[in-house]
């Protein structure tokens, strides 16, 4: 996981000490944390191991348990993709008894289902598929609620898009972009602009530039021998001496 | 009870003296409260004759121990007395388990309390014995519930001995009982998790005393064996230890920095050990980036001092394999399990005596299922031998996982459930709530007039982790197909693909993307053994790589170059031993029967040498196996 992921640099220290010493387990510290989660996603930040000390926290302090600020949490992860964010959260879900005393019903049992389809989708590279689910009717729910709250979550999954894009393509249609996107004509025009993409408008194909992982080459790898590989032979060879 | 709200999980382990561990934990996270006055006083003269009655059964019990076992115990004792590590070593390696063959295969040892007259009432040697004894109780029969909450409070004192007393303790212990101590406590934690999590089959008895708050309520509670593996590691300054001794500090340097806990052995090896411990309680909680920021500060490698103990040696890598696993690193998972797979093999000719040779075997088959599962994941040619070795045990399941596609899944579950560690839940379910409990033994039918929700059914957590899992496996599962008919071109219309494989083009086109994604992998940089487990780059993990120019796949391969080079250095080093050993043999007496002469060399040696190393010859003949498929 790059340094970023592991401490994101919009991490404050106050955060980074729960997340990497011992107060994480702290139940009075979860506000904090929560408060942090409800920054990260009103300023288009991303903290995933400090999101994942919330759920830990739930996890060992049921009564804790806040089902929007896990909703919340799962929503973050899932434009992480193709880095595996989604799955360690819910990793972290402990099965829980029905509450039968709740005051209002658990938004979470309903909602899971959905968001770990959406996560399916992203994840295998379904982005038609994605926008048609997210746009559906029976996700107006999340939508209402949830995704419109998180700042940029559209925008986010489009950087889903553009890295599994960029590294499979040199070169990519107008149109089919544009599903996977789900923006066209002067939207998209600016937006692939924006990446520094660049548009052939009477072929109607954009050109990705090379990174290293569009670029391909047939190498044959050979063997390197270190010089700790023939430690052995050599001092057996020297005692012998 | 005026106790204050301890702030436990800053762990600083200063405790007033007497407190008690099992009870001060928990205070915080948990609903009960417990006061004394709950607990009747029994009428006295009750009390003096139950005390008579037990009196004349111990004294009935006592008889009952065969005099060598007596002879044991009172050895066994003076040894610790002694602090007598060589003695402590053979009676807890050799007479515990000779004696237990002997007398108590099928039965307990002896209580404590019985005992307890051959030592004097020695509480520190009763702890001891107790933790011994509730293990044999696990191990080798079926622990009831009182013998799961005696073992916790047996073990709470130990710890509350070593931690809580003045200053540091003069016991001192063999490194492998440590492990063992930190190693038991932590399975009889998953135990007693998994025992909890099962409602349909406890007994009314079990029932009341679950539901029972207070006391009971934090017995075995996560945060009590948390608090127990914190404590022993900020006791010890093991953390603190590592770091200076990576920065080459001086003894003296490092005497300074640990304390007077740190620099005594058997502090720094249980602080050692409570890491590896809180790396297998995250992982059984389900939490890996936790499990793996826990190791920060070890390095994993060979040279370490804490690998003397080949238990702790190969859990740490089974875990943090596991941990890889999950995190979806699989070529850190394949490198993870080579490393000490060809630890286990190399050391297995010291092993096959030692009582922990069983367990051991069993975590590196876990193991070689694992690197099957990752191999058919991500394609490597790390280490061939163990790569050999893995199919031969799961041939036919590697074979369905590498094929991809729907059968694949079942082998890949097969090979999970088998293999993966045993997960828990962290809380209990609700036996405290006899309506919710009752909802969770019978869940409502949906088509009862209750508005509640379509009942969910409870899924234990393997089966949560195992469904993560499979989600990954199949999302991969179309690749191989498209792998193997990418391999044949090095240029091809999309359309035309697609038309082989019976696919619409764009699902193909997006197929294509995933098959991109999942040759790209975070890995820790081959060959560095600086930074956390955590950290890593993205590398390249497959050797057909291609890439889409509007409608057209271009294709390249790379090939790897015949490794001779490490053919060579490892036959070589094998040379050399076996013509070391040839000149340190004896000359051979003129031999009954004479071997015939044709048998090859590697034979006639492996017969000439077999009568006096019995196992080694095993581990040469894999050895030589792997030769021939080089």
């Amino acid at each position: 996981m790059s340094s970023n992921w592991i401490t994101p640099s919009t991490r404050t220290e106050l955060i980074e000490d729960l997340v990497s010493g011992v107060d994480r387990y702290n139940p009075s510290n979860v506000g904090i944390l929560e408060d942090y989660l409800y920054h990260q996603i009103r300023s288009e930040e991303y903290d995933c191991l400090a999101n994942l000390a919330i759920l830990k926290l739930y996890q060992f302090n049921p009564d804790l348990y806040n089902p929007d600020v896990v909703i919340n949490i799962l929503i973050k992860s899932l434009t992480a993709s193709p880095l595996p964010d989604f799955n360690l959260c819910i990793s972290l879900l402990d099965e829980r008894a029905t509450n039968v005393n709740l005051d209002e019903p658990d938004p979470l049992p309903s909602l899971l289902p959905v968001l770990k389809g959406l996560h399916r989708l992203l994840y295998r590279c379904r982005f038609p598929a994605f926008w048609t689910t997210y746009r559906s009717n029976d996700l107006e729910n999340l939508r209402d609620n949830y995704t419109v709250e998180c700042i940029g979550f559209e925008n986010s999954v489009r950087e889903v898009v553009v890295r599994a894009v960029k590294a499979a393509f040199t070169q990519i249609s107008t149109e089919r972009l544009g599903s996977y996107l789900d923006i066209n004509g002067i939207a998209l025009e600016t937006y692939v602009k924006t990446l520094g993409w660049t548009l052939n408008s009477s072929t109607g194909v954009i050109g990705i530039p090379p990174n290293p992982d569009n670029q391909i080459e047939a190498t044959v790898v050979q063997e390197a021998i270190t010089l700790p590989q023939l430690t052995r032979v050599i001092s057996h060879a020297a005692l012998k001496v | 009870m005026a106790q204050q709200r301890m702030a436990l999980w800053a762990a600083e382990a200063d405790l007033d003296e007497d407190v008690d561990l099992s009870l001060a934990i928990g205070n915080y996270g948990q609903n009960g409260h417990f006061e004394d006055a709950h607990i009747q006083q029994p009428q006295i003269d009750e009390t003096a004759f139950v005390a008579m009655q037990q009196h004349m059964a111990q004294q009935a019990a006592f008889s009952q121990i065969p005099d060598v076992v007596k002879g044991f115990i009172v050895h066994f004792h003076q040894a610790v007395l002694d602090n007598n590590l060589a003695e402590i070593t053979v009676a807890y390696e050799s007479g515990w388990n000779k004696y237990t063959e002997k007398f108590y295969a099928r039965t307990e040892w002896p209580e404590a309390e019985v005992i307890a007259p051959l030592v004097n009432d020695d509480p520190i040697f009763l702890i001891l014995y107790r933790e011994l004894y509730y293990r044999h109780v696990y191990s080798r029969l079926q622990p009831n519930v009182d013998d799961r909450f005696h073992s916790y409070e047996n073990s709470c004192e130990l710890f509350n001995y070593l931690l809580n007393s003045e200053g540091p303790v003069e016991l001192q212990l063999p490194e492998q009982w440590l492990w063992d101590i930190i190693d038991e406590f932590i399975y009889q934690f998953q135990v007693f998790c998994t025992w909890r999590s099962k409602v349909k089959s406890k007994t009314d008895d079990e029932l009341t005393m679950l539901a029972e708050g207070g006391p009971v309520s934090i017995v075995w509670s996560s945060y009590s064996v948390l608090n127990v593996l914190y404590s022993l590691i900020q006791k010890s300054r093991v953390n603190e230890y590592i770091v200076a001794q990576q920065e080459g500090k001086s003894q003296e340097e490092i005497a300074e920095i640990v304390g007077e806990y740190g620099q005594r052995p058997l502090y720094r090896m249980l602080g050692y050990f409570s890491i590896i411990g809180l790396l297998r309680v995250h992982v059984l909680l389900g939490d890996f980036t936790l499990a793996l920021k826990v190791m920060d500060n070890v390095e994993l490698n060979q040279k370490s001092p804490f690998t003397r103990v080949t238990a702790c040696h190969v859990t740490t890598y089974y875990y943090v394999g596991f941990c890889y696993i999950m995190l979806r690193r699989y070529p850190d998972a394949i490198r993870t399990f080579v490393t000490v797979l060809n630890f286990i093999m190399r050391m297995r000719q010291y092993h096959t005596r030692s009582y922990q040779y069983d367990q051991i075997s069993k975590t590196a088959d876990r193991m070689y299922a694992l690197f099957a599962v990752c191999n058919a994941l991500s394609p490597s040619r790390l280490d061939d031998n163990i790569a050999n070795i893995s199919k031969e045990r799961y041939g036919e399941q590697y074979a369905k996982m590498a094929r991809g596609g729907e059968e694949s899944l079942a082998a890949f579950e097969e090979l999970f459930l088998y293999a993966c560690p045993k997960f828990i839940t962290a809380n209990p379910p609700p036996y405290d709530d006899p309506a919710a409990l009752a909802n969770l033994i019978s869940p409502p039918s949906p088509d009862s007039p209750t508005e509640s929700a379509p009942a969910v059914t409870p899924t234990d957590p393997t089966h949560r982790h195992l469904g993560l899992f499979l989600a990954d496996a199949e999302a991969q599962s179309p690749v191989p197909t498209l792998r193997s008919f990418l391999k044949l071109y090095t240029s091809l219309g999309a359309k035309k693909l697609a038309n082989f494989l019976d696919a619409d083009e764009e699902e193909m086109v997006q197929e294509m993307m995933v098959m991109k994604q999942v040759s790209r992998s975070v890995s820790r940089i081959a060959g560095s053994e600086k930074g956390g487990l955590l950290d890593g780059q993205t590398i390249t993990t497959s050797d057909l790589n291609f890439v889409i120019d509007e409608n057209m796949v271009h294709i390249a391969e790379s090939t790897v170059g015949r490794r001779y080079a490490g053919w060579f250095i490892k036959n070589t080093e094998r040379t050399q031993r076996i013509f070391d050993d040839l000149k340190s043999m004896p000359l051979p007496t003129p031999p009954k029967t004479i071997t015939p002469v044709s048998a090859p060399l590697g034979q006639a040696q492996t017969t000439a040498d077999a009568p006096k190393k019995g196992p080694r010859t095993g581990g040469q003949k894999v050895a030589w196996g792997g030769v021939k498929v080089a």
